[in-house]
């Protein structure tokens, strides 16, 4: 697992994860924690959106189809059937798997702008039949997922924390697979997909296959984050799970943060929340659609200044101290 | 039912003319210029908008704004074009989808900040005439945002073909590159073919503020309909556009006649997916990029 780490590199990790461990130890603060969680999970939804939309360039605008339907599926496993959501969980990312065959077999067909606005429709199609079934899925009143007070089978905490760390599980879940696949001949071939389709089909890349392949793995994730969010928020319904808002930001933190990058997203998202929570502090949270205004406004200037994103700016600038760092070191060599 | 159903028909006829507008702005900025604009439903917004305040601050009847919003919205597209979409043309996708995105979610966002999110509606002294035709129901208002839609279809329609401005766009769309070596400045004719294109969607929001209220969200239903229609009518086709839109809104009025009121869009999405399963050149055939 750990091979083609760097010594700095493994330690830099551990630092980090430790800091992140201890992070609701030292913070209690409820509004901290929620924006922590917030921050965590979409960072996840970005990861499982960059997968296929950084590294193969398929721009999907409809990963809300996803989430959806891992909300759904253990809500009703939970509320119907009595099974824990941990089961659910994994069992709505199958649903979203077998989903997303029928769906990429139809967006794959078109590329570019076509494929985005494919994926919208599906995903709009999803939320309007939700909307629809009215006696197995609560239609458009959605439902309250009933509260069991502490009960960690049933992914019900007491404390915020608890949810905290299933956050920090999945995120971790997400930033290791990445970091599996980007190593592996898959993420090559994802990359030269995502570079020009025809020439890697041309030099024997089964793109279609691909495609598929890492759809199936970006819509599992993305259903995960589904079942963790309905359960965080103790509440269900079409807008809320087929959300577009959900599409939108996992596209816009793995493009602010850095696209086609392991750590973009999660960057990304610790920009756009915490000028999101920062703007709520300052303005109240009454001023609707400044948040977006701003969101929309640093996606424009990322596109128009720097297209790498956040973490092309950070590397840029480690560059240039590292360069006049050696250089310095080369210049105090020759007078020397 | 025959009755039911051709009604149906109309009403779907008539707002698939508004429909059609949008479409062709699409079409003819992805003909052109090669890209899709997320943003033309935001467009039609302002054009509802700059028609709303005209009306009420200064009793402007809506249709003559059209002068006003038109224009505007012309000028708007050449900024458009020369400062942000110029930028990332040749890019790749990435740049190309999220630009235009991302200004759609500026443009709403902005307009929800400005205007709220209050919907608001002018009445007009015929906002709610009618006329009669046996059955058949057609409100005037409606009626008039239809023929001067397909009047204005049929002005880009002899603009493209027969002034020199209209040659030059077609030259720029098929072959850009010889397009220049001809002597085309590419640039002037990308500003006005996205000037016209949100002209047309300006003309579209004035259109409508006679019989559909105005809110921050009120184009991200035509943008949808015009997305779905270029894909029908075959990618940067004017004319396949505004066949397509009229089916398009034909099929949204049966949908929501038949299978319920909040199945228009259903049907409409349907319509997309199947098309893109078993025509994903558009119905007119061609290359779907």
């Amino acid at each position: 697992m750990m091979r083609g780490l760097r010594h700095p590199d493994v330690l830099w990790l551990f630092l980090l994860a430790a800091v992140m461990l201890a992070l609701p130890l030292v913070v209690t603060s409820r509004f901290a924690i929620d924006i922590f969680i917030r921050v965590l999970l979409f960072a996840f939804i970005g990861i499982a959106w960059n997968l296929m939309g950084g590294y193969a360039k398929q721009l999907s605008l409809g990963h809300a189809a996803y989430f959806g339907l891992g909300a759904y599926t253990s809500t009703i496993l939970q509320i119907r059937f009595g099974i824990s959501p941990w089961i659910g969980m994994v069992a709505g990312g199958g649903v979203a798997m077998l989903a997303s065959l029928p769906i990429g077999a139809l967006c794959f067909r078109l590329r570019g702008p076509y494929f985005a606005i494919a994926t919208i429709a599906t995903a709009q199609v999803l939320m309007l039949l939700f909307l629809k079934f009215r006696d197995f899925a609560w239609g458009a009143e959605g439902t309250t997922i009933p509260n069991l007070g502490n009960a960690p089978l049933m992914m019900q905490f007491d404390a915020k924390a608890a949810y905290y760390y299933i956050a920090l599980g999945l995120l971790a879940i997400g930033l290791a697979i990445t970091w599996r696949i980007e190593r592996s001949w898959v993420g090559y071939y994802l990359v030269a997909i995502g570079e020009d389709e025809d020439a890697a089909e041309a030099i024997g890349v089964n793109a279609l296959r691909i495609k598929r392949d890492i759809y199936m793995v970006s819509a599992f994730l993305t259903a995960l984050a589904g079942t963790f969010y309905v359960q965080y928020i103790y509440f269900i319904d079409p807008a809320t799970a087929f959300s577009f808002n959900i599409s939108v930001e996992a596209a816009l933190v793995s493009i602010v943060g850095g696209i086609g990058t392991l750590w973009g997203p999660v960057i990304g998202t610790v920009l756009l929340e915490a000028t999101s929570a920062l703007l709520q502090s300052w303005l109240g949270s009454s001023l609707g659609g400044v948040q977006l205004t701003v969101y929309s406004l640093i996606l424009i200037a990322v596109i128009l200044w720097r297209p790498t994103g956040l973490i092309g700016v950070l590397t840029e600038a480690y560059g240039r101290i590292v360069h006049a760092d050696s250089a310095r070191a080369s210049e105090a060599a020759i007078d020397g | 039912m025959l009755a039911t159903l051709a009604q149906a028909v109309v009403n779907g006829l008539l707002i698939g003319g508004i429909y059609a507008l949008v479409s062709i702005g699409v079409t003819l900025i992805f003909g052109v210029v090669k890209i899709v604009n997320f943003a033309q439903g935001e467009f039609v917004m302002i054009g509802m908008y700059i028609s709303f305040f005209l009306a009420t601050r200064y009793g402007i009847y809506p249709l003559l704004s059209l002068a006003v919003s038109m224009p505007v919205l012309f000028l708007i597209g050449v900024g458009l074009q020369h400062f942000l979409i110029r930028r990332v043309l040749g890019l790749g996708d990435m740049p190309q989808i999220f630009l235009t995105f991302a200004l759609s979610l500026l443009l709403m966002n902005l307009a929800l900040l400005l205007f709220t999110a209050n919907y608001r509606t002018v009445q007009t002294p015929y906002s709610d005439s009618a006329l009669y035709l046996g059955p058949l129901y057609i409100p005037i208002a409606k009626l008039i945002a239809f023929v001067l839609a397909m009047a204005l279809s049929g002005a880009l329609w002899v603009f493209l073909r027969s002034t020199d401005m209209g040659k030059a766009m077609r030259a720029a769309a098929q072959k850009p590159e010889v397009a220049m070596l001809m002597g085309i400045n590419t640039n002037r004719v990308f500003c006005v073919a996205v000037g016209v294109s949100l002209a047309l969607a300006g003309a579209a929001g004035s259109l409508l503020m006679p019989f559909y209220p105005a809110s921050p969200m009120a184009g991200q239903i035509f943008v949808l309909m015009a997305f779905v229609a270029v894909v029908l009518g075959t990618l940067g086709n004017v004319k396949g556009a505004l066949i397509a839109s009229l089916m398009m809104g034909v099929a949204e009025s049966l949908g929501i006649q038949f299978v319920g009121a909040d199945s228009g869009l259903i049907v409409v999405f349907l319509m997309l997916l199947l098309t893109l399963a078993f025509r994903p050149s558009g119905l007119a055939g061609g290359a779907a990029r």
